[in-house]
């Protein structure tokens, strides 16, 4: 990289820190002490991306190996891609400056749809072919994970591998096979064959899909005996072995996250019908307190940092929270740090603990109930009551909180008038709440915030099969809410109708996507996450030149034979499970958290004694 | 017990803003296990103030921080400490004790002297045009607006280095309504003699703050002169 163009360019663009690296933690290696380069691509800008746990795992277990240097690079924003180009600047990591170009493996993590027309910009600035059957020799090797990874389909034209599920195992054994290939001198085509015999891996190329008249699968198979007819997901079985980082990056820049986030378990056992997540990441598996505490004074400080989010699906279920949060508080409150629980659940979250919050400093208090009548909420197995609130509320506006956020869906399955109705009936169920509590003792200035987002029908849920509401009806729905929730303490947001729509198309889509894609990238279409970047146009133009019907994707009901584009892949939930689950959401009945009696989803068969 | 810490900000890091530096230095004044005074009131933060802040993109050799200690602590370990704490390219050279009563660097500070590395300019042009001009207006934006500053105001001394050609020396006022960003100053002789083009901040000049200076008995001294120890 010339540093001379560098800093010119530097001097025109917007945030040049994002583009700098250099922070406390950052690994250093000399590249040509190493055998393997890997770029950790996030197709967000950084500071989106810094946010990422995930990342934060990868990239210092990655760089634990002696014979690899991982490093670290971002979407470029708008303005830096403007000057890259005019440059003819190469896209670069942040460690050495050097082109990603001459990297072993670039991988991008799938965290959300909105992200794959900055995988192309990426891959297309750091000239790389952006078709995977165009790479070469020499060329990097590109792979895909995280969430979205569980149907890679639209990607599959695009992506040399995809990594279904946790990757801490994986990696390990993908590089080890890498080194073992790059040695040999072997074809480009054989490290993805044998690649494709470690579990977890699945190499699209290697698979065939194809459709019938109407559009529908008609099969997807293997056109090679190196491939396996079905795709398992990995997982880690032993969280307390598993490796976390005890340093991680602490970014100059003010990032989204700006904070320790201490993993507690992963997986959740609720059961939310609507939630990809929460059937993902199964089964559930925690660290114990030990562990934990261990890894948060590490963190404390090897980090400085001033706050620590306890990071989990739903928190609030770790089976030894009010032990673990006295703890931590003890620890740390002489130190200044403050705990956040990001993600909380309102049936578990009691008194005792907004008062312990309390101790360091307040943070915002926000809440999910996601429907707005019992109904509903039975329908989406969202164990949570109009009384769970009141009291919830009730009590924190006792301890002084004035602020509070309540998040729903709409358009959620067999979602009437009555359950719009309900959330503005929750809403005012909170301000009225408010009034009740003294005036002494309440908090002046009461602000209660209430976003809906528009409900995206995901792949491994219980709810694949059903069509999204069309965006006129999406529109119609926020309109009435706009109505029902004037007040002049409620705040009222929504999300784009057509962000939406585009999520549940790419969500639930298939190969046939990949030019649809390339089309509206080639359109301009990046950053289609961020509001001012989000071009609608461009992406129905692309539709139109691929003779693609988006709505074929969205606002399809699926039969319960049809083949989808996921069902080569094995998440660990059983495809059956999810059915009986939709099947019970018809009617109306609930599912017990499976801790309490296992509900059958199918994912014990990935190992004895998980769950 | 006022300490006042003199540190660098290098090439590595240079386009930190003031804002990312002062949330880096809290941090490294934590992990580094300072035990820092913390102010009072609701949202308690860190008791460290900053003299001029450095634009992004320009590098420096000598910045300064002040922070309060809760309780004495021995200024060599203080240094080990914090410097094992910060980022490469930050370091801290220096470290005195201050009377707790001092005004702030903010305010103390009037002169801030930089080296302005260009390839290719003709500095005796540069300076020759900037003797002869009797006003060179240069736009200053602030939060209240943009206002128009005299560059001739603005600046104390600039003279060509006697050894290295590709070097200009600049003095410039600080604190003051008239002083000037450097970029905005150096971009303004850089335009005078026509060497810059855009109206934008061309960063192939390298821009070096070598040193920052308040009056003390009518002289030029450095912060650390504050030393009462």
């Amino acid at each position: 990289m010339d540093k001379l163009l560098l800093d010119k360019i530097m001097g025109q663009v917007s945030k040049p820190a994002r583009y700098m690296g250099n922070e406390y933690n950052m690994v250093e290696k000399d590249p040509d002490d190493v055998n393997i380069r890997f770029a950790f691509a996030f197709p967000d800008v950084y500071e989106v991306g810094m946010s990422h746990l995930g990342m934060k795992i990868l990239y210092h277990l990655i760089n634990e190996r002696k014979d690899t240097y991982c490093e670290r690079v971002f979407a470029p924003w708008v303005d830096m891609e403007e000057k890259m180009r005019e440059n003819n600047i190469s896209l670069f990591t942040l460690e050495t400056k050097d082109p990603v170009s001459k990297f072993d493996f670039i991988g991008f993590t799938l965290q959300y749809e909105m992200s794959y027309t900055n995988i192309l910009n990426m891959l297309d600035l750091a000239g790389i072919p952006l078709k995977a059957e165009d790479r070469e020799e020499g060329h990097p090797f590109v792979i895909a994970g995280g969430p979205c990874a569980y149907n890679a389909e639209p990607l599959a034209d695009f992506v040399d591998l995809v990594a279904l599920g946790e990757g801490e195992e994986l990696i390990g054994e993908l590089l080890d096979l890498y080194a073992d290939w790059k040695a040999s001198g072997q074809s480009r085509i054989s490290f993805l064959e044998q690649a494709a015999r470690i579990p977890g891996i699945y190499v699209p190329r290697l698979y065939d899909v194809k459709y019938q008249e109407d559009g529908r699968i008609l099969s997807v198979k293997p056109n090679t005996k190196a491939a396996p007819e079905r795709i398992t997901k990995r997982i880690v079985k032993d969280m307390d072995k598993v490796f976390y980082p005890e340093k991680i990056i602490v970014p100059f820049m003010d990032i989204v996250h700006d904070r320790i986030m201490l993993e507690l378990f992963r997986g959740c056992t609720r059961g939310c019908r609507f939630c990809q997540a929460g059937m993902i990441y199964r089964p559930i598996r925690e660290r114990n307190l030990d562990r934990l505490l261990e890894l948060a004074e590490r963190l404390v400080h090897s980090t400085g940092y001033e706050e620590m989010s306890l990071s989990s699906l739903s928190s609030s279920d770790y089976s030894q929270l009010e032990e673990l949060v006295k703890q931590l508080m003890e620890r740390f409150s002489h130190n200044r740090v403050a705990l956040s629980l990001p993600s909380l659940r309102l049936d578990s979250f009691a008194k005792e603990f907004i008062q312990e919050m309390q101790k360091v400093r307040k943070t915002g208090l926000t809440f999910a109930p996601e429907a707005g009548t019992q109904r509903l909420r039975d329908v989406i197995n969202k164990g949570v009551t109009r009384e769970d609130l009141a009291n919830t509320v009730t009590d924190a506006f006792r301890s002084g909180w004035n602020s509070i956020k309540l998040y729903f869906m709409i358009g959620l399955p067999t979602e009437t008038e009555e359950d719009l109705q309900g959330i503005a009936e929750l809403a005012k169920l909170v301000v009225d709440s408010y009034f009740q509590v003294d005036r002494e003792i309440r908090q002046k200035g009461l602000n209660v915030t209430v976003s809906t987002s528009s409900f995206v029908p995901k792949p491994f849920t219980p709810f694949q099969w059903e069509p999204q509401d069309p965006i006129d009806l999406l529109r119609e729905k926020q309109q009435y809410l706009k109505n029902a929730l004037r007040s002049k303490y409620i705040e009222y947001n929504w999300h784009d109708p057509e962000v939406s729509f585009l999520e549940a198309v790419f969500a639930r889509g298939d190969r046939r996507l990949g030019n649809v894609l390339l089309s509206a990238w080639r359109k301009g279409a990046r950053f289609d996450g961020w509001a001012e970047h989000f071009k609608m146009d461009a992406w129905m133009e692309a539709f139109g030149e691929n003779n693609i019907m988006p709505e074929f994707y969205a606002n399809r009901k699926r039969e319960k034979d049809e083949i989808l584009p996921w069902d080569h892949i094995d998440a660990g939930v059983s495809k059956a499970f999810l059915w009986k689950e939709w099947q019970k959401a018809l009617k109306g009945q609930t599912t017990q958290d499976c801790r309490v009696n296992c509900t059958g989803c199918g994912v014990s068969r990935l190992g004895e004694g998980l769950c | 017990m006022r300490v006042l810490v003199e540190y660098t900000r290098e090439e590595r890091v240079k386009y930190i803003s003031h804002l990312d530096l002062m949330r880096t230095m809290q941090r490294a004044v934590r992990r580094a296990g300072i035990p820092i005074a913390y102010s009072q009131g609701f949202n308690p933060h860190p008791v460290m103030a900053f003299a001029s802040a450095l634009p992004v993109g320009v590098t420096s050799e000598k910045e300064y921080m002040d922070i309060v200690l809760e309780q004495p602590m021995s200024l060599p370990v203080l240094k080990e400490q914090l410097n094992h704490a910060l980022p490469k390219g930050i370091a801290v050279r220096e470290a005195v004790v201050i009377e707790d009563k001092t005004p702030s660097m903010m305010s103390l500070i009037k002169r801030a002297d930089y080296k302005v590395t260009a390839a290719g300019v003709d500095w005796n042009q540069v300076i020759e045009a900037y003797t002869g001009a009797s006003e060179i207006l240069v736009e200053k934006k602030s939060k209240k607006g943009v206002t128009t500053i005299n560059l001739k105001d603005a600046v104390y001394n600039i003279c060509k280095d006697e050894e290295n050609g590709e070097v200009l020396h600049l003095s410039l006022k600080v604190g003051d309504s008239s002083g000037l960003n450097p970029l905005s100053a150096v971009n303004a002789l850089l335009k005078l003699s026509g060497a810059a083009k855009n109206e934008g901040i061309d960063l192939t000049a390298a821009v070096h703050r070598t040193g920052m200076y308040l009056i003390r008995e009518g002289q030029w001294v450095t912060p650390l002169a504050l030393n009462i120890d």
